[in-house]
């Protein structure tokens, strides 16, 4: 099963606009997540910490600290998701 | 509810993260929690890092060991751990008081858990996640100093003790 870019867009806004504090239709996908007024570094990474831990991954830290908006964390996201799914040869063969 | 860990059959057992007799540990209790388990703690300036700030190798100290407990208790076989992988959010500050709260994956061969570190509001300060390999007692003899008679007992302690029901006694 593959996740959307549009329903990781929509996840990550969810997660993004609830750490702000404003609703999530308030949040478009291209908005400066730092540039927003009560946002700041802290915030961003703790955004990222729910966001590895609802989809279970681990994200780069150049990833991590590259990001700028919605959009952006969605596109890590998804590359994320995309490298887990791909099954590692000569590991687990019984 | 106060969850007693299987290590405590042991009279001196000196555990740095939750042994009641190592002056220098951490001596975390731990409860049972909807998600898990979880330990309160709070840490002086023992364990200080920058000024008024907990080093942070402890957090991973505390959230392994909170995993760890929680793997033997819930699915009662001793693990090690295999890596980890801890994300700092803020830093933790002496004399404040923290909550870990672990939980774990489904997973056969290798258990895998995940810890937060909570502030008095509830807020993240650090999350990790880890991987653990499962052992017996008997075949891992050659690293621990346990006699034959404490392999038994801890093996008993571990069967009897669990988070799904009480120890009996």
């Amino acid at each position: 099963m593959t996740t959307s870019l549009n329903d990781i867009t929509t996840t990550v806004t969810a997660i993004a606009a609830a750490e702000i504090g404003i609703p999530a239709a308030e949040l478009a996908a291209d908005t400066d997540l730092r540039g927003v007024e009560g946002v700041d570094s802290v915030k961003v990474l703790r955004m990222i910490a729910k966001i590895e831990r609802e989809y279970d991954i681990e994200l780069e830290d150049e990833d991590v600290f590259g990001v700028s908006s919605v959009s952006d964390v969605a596109t890590v996201v998804e590359k994320a998701l995309s490298e887990k799914a791909v099954p590692m040869k000569g590991l687990g063969a019984k | 509810m106060s969850v007693r860990v299987p290590w405590s059959v042991l009279p001196d057992y000196r555990c740095f993260g939750c042994s009641p007799h190592n002056d220098r540990g951490l001596r975390l209790t731990f409860d049972t929690h909807p998600d898990g388990l979880c330990a309160r703690f709070t840490l002086d300036r023992g364990f200080e890092s920058y000024p008024g700030v907990v080093h942070g190798g402890l957090v991973g100290v505390i959230c392994d060991e909170t995993i760890g407990n929680l793997i033997v208790l819930a699915r009662r076989r001793p693990a090690f751990t295999v890596s980890m992988r801890t994300r700092f959010v803020t830093p933790l500050l002496v004399g404040r008081e923290y909550r870990c709260v672990a939980s774990l994956r489904d997973g056969d061969e290798l258990f895998h858990g995940s810890a937060d570190i909570l502030d008095a509001d509830g807020t993240v300060c650090a999350t990790v996640t880890a991987v653990y390999q499962p052992f017996a007692l008997d075949d891992v003899r050659h690293q621990l100093t346990l006699g034959d008679d404490e392999v038994a007992l801890l093996d008993s302690a571990i069967a009897r003790h669990s988070i799904d029901r009480s120890p009996t006694p």
